[in-house]
């Protein structure tokens, strides 16, 4: 609908955005604001000051640190993500669930930092983002830190950035022949998930699954991938340990279906991530 | 193409008509140069934002207004109070208990759905008006909710006081002896439960209006949207206590309406009383939350105890059924729907025996409304759901059961059981390019590959009928105290000065390509072409021909919207050629029109006048006409269709007049582990009668198909037990975007209508037959996973698995007693 | 240091013209563009930024200009509906839309052409699925579609 009345400014650098979202109460960072303008026209949540981030290149990188983790700068877009080289040749599960966000004109503005701050349950960041144990780093008026998913998402729509903070980049390992694997339900075609799972499998076999859309947060099905340790990713193997994932949640019931059917979705969707995951495996 | 045995079709001889001409409307929707009524500005305007009800059901206790008045910019505002002392409750149509309703423009004393308008703020912005609803401060008593049709006939908690019931109306409609069908029956296949799901159109444009009100004349302007002003007036002059000669509606391009826009009255009241109290234009436009919320949802409808008679070769011989609608917290058009489902009693079935139960109830969700397909397509699912789900229980070939029970071609003009005429079809040709259009005799091999990977295929074949045209009078059947009967449209045409033809209609298009029909009919008429044809946009009470019906709405338009348009110009050409005789000194037979001409028929080329001679001698240049010839080169013509009279006491009669047919088939693959299904095949024949503009005709199937599609798998209007919408946007109501739709397979037959001016019958609507055989095709799929049944109209994954994990339970209601 | 305003001087490039306004930091860039500029062919059909009626082009890149503040286009250049059409001659893709019926109410059509005209600059020969995932933020409830995409199809020369 419309925004109650609100206070703009534009930084020119992120010193100067760190300032100003520690100076101001009810300040908020304005990244894409594919989320942050609708929550706001809904007036589910109106803050008073919007630090648009805009104009801070800095953020908008992507590249290689020294110890070639691929950095991806808070305000990359999800088109950026789409058409990197940089992500197409480190980690190309990101541009293909990124192409799954929604529409061309929300992935021309709609960021990865957005999509993790906003740390909605259903949203398709965090729980890959977490099987592929991304670091989170957060810069604040004094220091930077760095923590990792399991730090990062802390609640519904909560995370670890506290006032006065931002993010500013996610850090995630390259692929080195592991093999990566998404799947889930969604409300129709590039729709928003109603249970979906992330799963990577590492050239060594090491098995990594996260659900999301079942929790405050993205959980990590560890008791199916202790079972998987093994290294037996048959399909049988792969559905076998994934017994018992669902009765083990507590998801949520809606419109789109039940607890009990969110119960069944986590495990099929953790089955069919992992499997797509083993298939793109490179051979140790 | 089928041929009428009873009477020839009356088609003109095809020119334009018939041809796929591109639309006129295009050249300024394409540029974005239309005009949509939140396009339009008026000096001085103040913008209108409603307060709403956060509760389902509650008492106001009180409603303060103070802190909103004291904001700056801040015009004024409105309650129920007011309301109430300033304007009469809106007419019902119902008899009792539903016609002792008080429907207000505002809630009165007590809200009774969530999203309900309790008060309204004017302000001098739209983001000032939504400020200030903020500080409007309405306190309320929260009462028991009812969301459940079953729950609500119990009469626990009253919805409306004034009625003592939340029966709106009840009525039984038998025709034959269902009774004796059953007892001779070699089966008797009982169905429990069919629930038609809660869902509507939802045009992308949002219901609004922008009212003035004339101090001087005591009269409104409302620039809005609505569909059927002639109805919008006969609500709202009453209530408003003034004549409806004070009410003018003026639309222009309005985007898409479905029947969505048909009560808008409770809003426009409130803008016509602000505008008024506070003298100055006002404008209000409807967010998409509260369309969701508030506005108009379609017909949800639950079928209680069905029993079907069959005979042991697969003829179905009747049904009986109980039909409970829940017309949620209001009624307001919604008692019709009662009744106009009877248009297609028997669905496509020759079946002669019938009994429907049919009571209509309050709840606490939003009132209903008609919706694309207005409780014709309920019936119509019903019937197709009956007979496929009697195919699966005996066993038996759903094509070979149709073809089996379809009335045949032979026998149309056929007359139902309850006194409506099929005018004209072939279904069980339409069936068969439908199966040759998805390559049915492919399907098992189909079936076996998708199984191979994993996914269980069906296909389901949905037949439909889009009567189109109404009677008013069937209306006394819901009540015989009405005054309505019949049906009129209304339109003008005139030759001007300067020889340009220039059309008004009575209709309100919303897409459905009017001005450019409209125009191929009069080019053919006047032997001009469609380009010197200008049709004036929109509908406007000051300037067009209308009547009391005007509108469009019920698939009528190619019938009495274009008749009227044909009438028209046939007034117009006869004066033309008479003209042109004088003018000549030829005798009139000698005349024809021909290339915006005028001219003696073979005559040297100097007799020859063109229209715009035509046009000057009438309005500038007429001394040397004889005294008795006076010519106006302007008509108007009122298109009314001839209906038999209605017999409230059998509940017979001629409800209708066309009957499109719509028959769909789709193949699908469901994921037995997510319950998701895909379309992956999908045919519709349409047969609406002579097409007059066969691009536009088929634009429409698609649409209707979209519609379908939405319902059929994704579009649900989901409530809670506190009453709360879950969907109401576009996130949680999932409509079929680009990527959702299949790919569409379309085949036409025209079986033209031996009743309708042009031959041609209304079809835009169409009857819902996408969901009718998705349900079947998903049935079909899952057959071989204990063969659960479909029971609702929309199957979205949950359902969908929820069958396949206990098809035990969606069988538990089906029992097959054979002799 | 810049400070935080509740309103701001815009100055935007749009349709070629500079348009320098005062507004509001929290109007949207669809109300500047339909309110203070008159442009009323971008439309409005939703709350959530699903519908796509709103979409014009920033900077060359289609986005929905309901989940825009008009004060974060500042200093950009917008080109939205009545930018498309240079002197009321019609591009190949709105004659396109004329010729295969792509519309019905045209309330979703501006929104659609700019999606559309978007794709053909960035892939001159879409495939029907290329066009439907560039046009899978636009919802019509007209057409279902499938003229739509004919209509893009056969500007890129396809079938």
């Amino acid at each position: 609908m419309l925004l109650r009345e609100v206070e703009y400014v534009r930084p020119a650098t992120v010193e100067e955005a760190v300032s100003l979202l520690g100076s101001y109460e009810g300040a908020r960072a304005l990244a894409g604001g594919q989320t942050l303008v609708n929550v706001m026209k809904a007036r589910a949540a109106a803050p008073d000051v919007l630090v648009d981030l805009a104009d801070l290149e800095e953020l908008r990188a992507i590249g290689f640190s020294a110890d070639g983790l691929l950095e991806i700068g808070a305000m990359v877009t999800y088109a950026q993500l789409v058409g990197s080289s940089e992500v197409e040749v480190a980690r190309p599960i990101l541009a293909e669930v990124a192409a799954t966000i929604a529409d061309v004109q929300v992935r021309n503005r709609g960021t990865v930092g957005g999509n993790v701050c906003v740390a909605d349950p259903t949203n398709h960041l965090p729980p890959l983002l977490l099987a592929l144990d991304a670091t989170f780093t957060i810069r604040g008026p004094e220091s930077e830190r760095t923590v990792s998913a399991d730090e990062f998402f802390v609640g519904v729509y909560m995370t670890a950035v506290s006032e006065g903070e931002l993010l500013t980049k996610v850090s995630v390992p390259p692929s080195s022949g592991a093999g990566d694997g998404f799947a889930g339900l969604t409300i129709g075609k590039h729709g928003t998930y109603v249970a979906n799972a992330a799963a990577t499998v590492s050239d060594e076999g090491g098995v990594r699954i996260a659900l999301g859309c079942v929790d405050a947060v993205p959980v990590r099905a560890s008791a199916m991938e202790e079972r998987l340790a093994g290294g037996d990713l048959s399909a049988e193997a792969v559905a076998a340990a994934a017994e018992g994932l669902g009765a083990s949640l507590d998801p949520p019931s809606d419109a789109h279906g039940s607890g009990d059917f969110r119960r069944h979705l986590a495990e099929v969707s953790a089955v069919r991530a992992v499997l797509q995951a083993a298939s793109r495996r490179k051979a140790a | 193409m089928t041929t009428v045995t009873d009477q020839p079709a009356k088609t003109l001889e095809k020119g334009f008509v018939g041809q796929s001409i591109p639309r006129k409307e295009d050249a300024r929707l394409v540029q974005g140069l239309g005009t949509f009524f939140d396009d339009v500005r008026r000096h001085g305007m103040g913008y209108v934002h409603f307060v709403r009800s956060p509760y389902a059901h509650a008492k106001i206790v009180s409603i303060d207004v103070s802190r909103a008045l004291e904001l700056d910019g801040v015009y004024g505002t409105i309650t129920g109070d007011e309301v109430a002392i300033s304007t009469d409750p809106f007419f019902e149509m119902s008899v009792e208990p539903g016609g002792l309703i008080k429907d207000y423009a505002l809630a009165v004393g007590r809200v009774r759905h969530m999203g309900e308008p309790v008060a309204a703020v004017c302000a001098a912005t739209r983001e000032l008006a939504r400020d200030a609803a903020e500080l409007v401060e309405v306190s309320y008593d929260p009462l028991p909710v009812l969301v459940e049709a079953e729950e609500s006939l119990k009469d626990e908690v009253v919805l409306h006081d004034d009625a003592g019931s939340n029966v709106v109306w009840s009525g039984v409609f038998e025709w034959g002896d269902v009774d004796q069908a059953l007892a001779e029956a070699d089966h008797v296949v009982k169905i429990d439960r069919l629930h038609f799901n809660r869902f509507s159109s939802t045009p992308l444009e949002c219901a609004g209006a922008l009212v003035e009100y004339d101090r001087g004349t005591h009269e409104w302007t409302l620039h809005c949207n609505h569909q059927m002003p002639g109805v919008g007036a006969i609500w709202m002059a009453p209530a408003l206590r003034v004549g409806i000669d004070k009410l003018r509606f003026v639309t222009q391009d309005i985007g898409g309406a479905f029947g969505n826009k048909i009560c808008l009255h409770p809003q426009y009241v409130v803008l016509c009383l602000l505008a008024r109290k506070l003298g100055r234009p006002v404008q209000w436009t409807e967010w998409r939350t509260d369309q969701h919320t508030a506005n108009a949802h379609g017909n949800e409808r639950t079928f209680l105890d069905a029993e079907v008679a069959v005979k042991a070769d697969g003829e179905m011989t009747g049904f009986k059924v109980r039909a409970l609608d829940d017309c949620g917290a209001f009624p307001r058009y919604e008692p019709l729907g009662c009744i106009i489902w009877a248009q297609v009693t028997p669905g496509m079935y020759g079946w002669r025996n019938i009994k429907v139960d049919f009571t209509q109830v309050c709840t606490n969700k939003s009132p209903v409304s008609p919706n694309r397909g207005y409780s014709r397509m309920q019936h119509l699912w019903l019937t197709e759901r009956i007979v496929d789900i009697v195919a699966a229980e005996l066993g038996l070939d759903p094509v070979e059961v149709r073809k089996k029970n379809y009335v045949k071609t032979e026998q149309m003009p056929y007359e139902t059981p309850n006194g409506c005429v099929y005018d004209s079809g072939d279904y069980a040709a339409a069936l068969d390019l439908v199966l040759e259009l998805v390559d049915h005799g492919s399907i098992e091999d189909r079936r076996r590959e998708a199984a191979a990977r994993g996914k269980l295929l069906g296909f389901g074949i949905g037949s439909t009928l889009d009567s189109g045209t109404n009677n008013f009078g069937q209306s006394t059947l819901l009540n015989p105290e009405l005054q309505f009967s019949g049906n009129n449209e209304a339109a003008s045409v005139k030759l001007d000065i300067f020889g340009e033809v220039v059309v008004t209609l009575g209709t309100v298009p919303q897409g459905q390509g009017h001005e450019t029909t409209a125009a191929q009919v009069v080019a053919d008429i006047l032997g001009c072409s469609p380009d010197q044809v200008n049709v004036r946009r929109g509908h406007d009470t000051w300037f067009n021909s209308h009547a009391g019906f005007s509108g469009t709405y019920a698939s009528q338009f190619a019938f009495t919207g274009l008749g009227a348009v044909k009438g028209a110009a046939e007034l117009l050409r006869d004066e033309m050629v008479q003209l042109a005789a004088a003018v000549l000194q030829a005798d009139a037979e000698a005349i024809e029109l021909v290339d915006g001409m005028a001219r003696i028929k073979d005559g040297p080329e100097e007799a020859a006048l063109p229209f715009m001679a035509l046009g000057a001698i009438v309005n500038a240049n007429n001394a040397f006409l004889p005294p008795d010839f006076n010519p106006t080169l302007n008509h108007r013509y009122v298109c009314r269709p001839y209906f038999g009279m209605v017999d409230t006491e059998k509940k017979t009669g001629q409800l209708t007049l066309t009957y499109a047919t719509q028959i769909h088939a789709a193949v699908v693959e469901v994921d037995p582990d997510t319950g998701e299904v895909e379309i992956v095949d999908y045919a519709a024949v349409d047969d609406c009668g002579v097409r007059i503009n066969p691009q536009i005709v088929e634009g429409q199937v698609h649409g209707a198909t979209a519609h379908a599609i939405g319902a059929a798998l994704s579009e649900e209007f989901v409530y809670d037990e506190e009453g709360t919408l879950l969907t109401s946007n576009f996130y949680d109501y999932h409509v079929p975007h680009a990527l959702d739709m299949p790919p569409l397979k379309t085949g036409a037959m025209e079986s033209p209508s031996p009743v309708a001016p042009l031959g041609a019958k209304g079809m835009g609507e169409g009857g819902g037959g996408g969901i009718h055989c998705i349900c079947a095709a998903i049935q079909d799929a899952l057959a071989g996973a204990g063969k659960p049944i479909v029971s609702t109209s929309c199957n979205p994954p949950h359902r969908v698995w929820a069958m396949l994990r206990d098809p035990e339970s969606s069988r538990a209601g089906v029992a097959v007693e054979s002799k | 240091m810049a400070t935080p305003a509740s309103s701001h001087g815009v100055s935007v490039e749009v349709n070629g013209e500079q348009i320098e306004l005062e507004v509001p930091a929290r109007r949207l860039l669809v109300h500047f563009l339909r309110d203070d500029l008159g442009l009323t062919g971008t439309h409005v059909g939703c709350d959530t930024g699903n519908c796509g009626a709103c979409t014009v082009h920033l900077n060359g890149e289609p986005v929905k200009s309901c989940m825009l503040l008009a004060v974060q286009a500042d200093g950009a250049r917008i080109t939205t509906i009545e930018g498309l059409a240079a002197d009321g001659e019609l591009t190949l893709l709105q004659r396109s839309f004329n010729e295969h019926h792509a519309l019905q109410c045209g309330y979703c059509t501006p929104g659609m052409l700019m999606s559309a005209t978007a794709l053909l600059e960035r892939t001159p020969r879409p495939s029907e699925e290329d066009v439907r995932l560039a046009l899978q933020g636009n919802i019509c409830r007209c057409t279902g579609y499938v003229n739509i995409v004919e209509a893009v199809v056969a500007v890129g020369g396809g079938a």
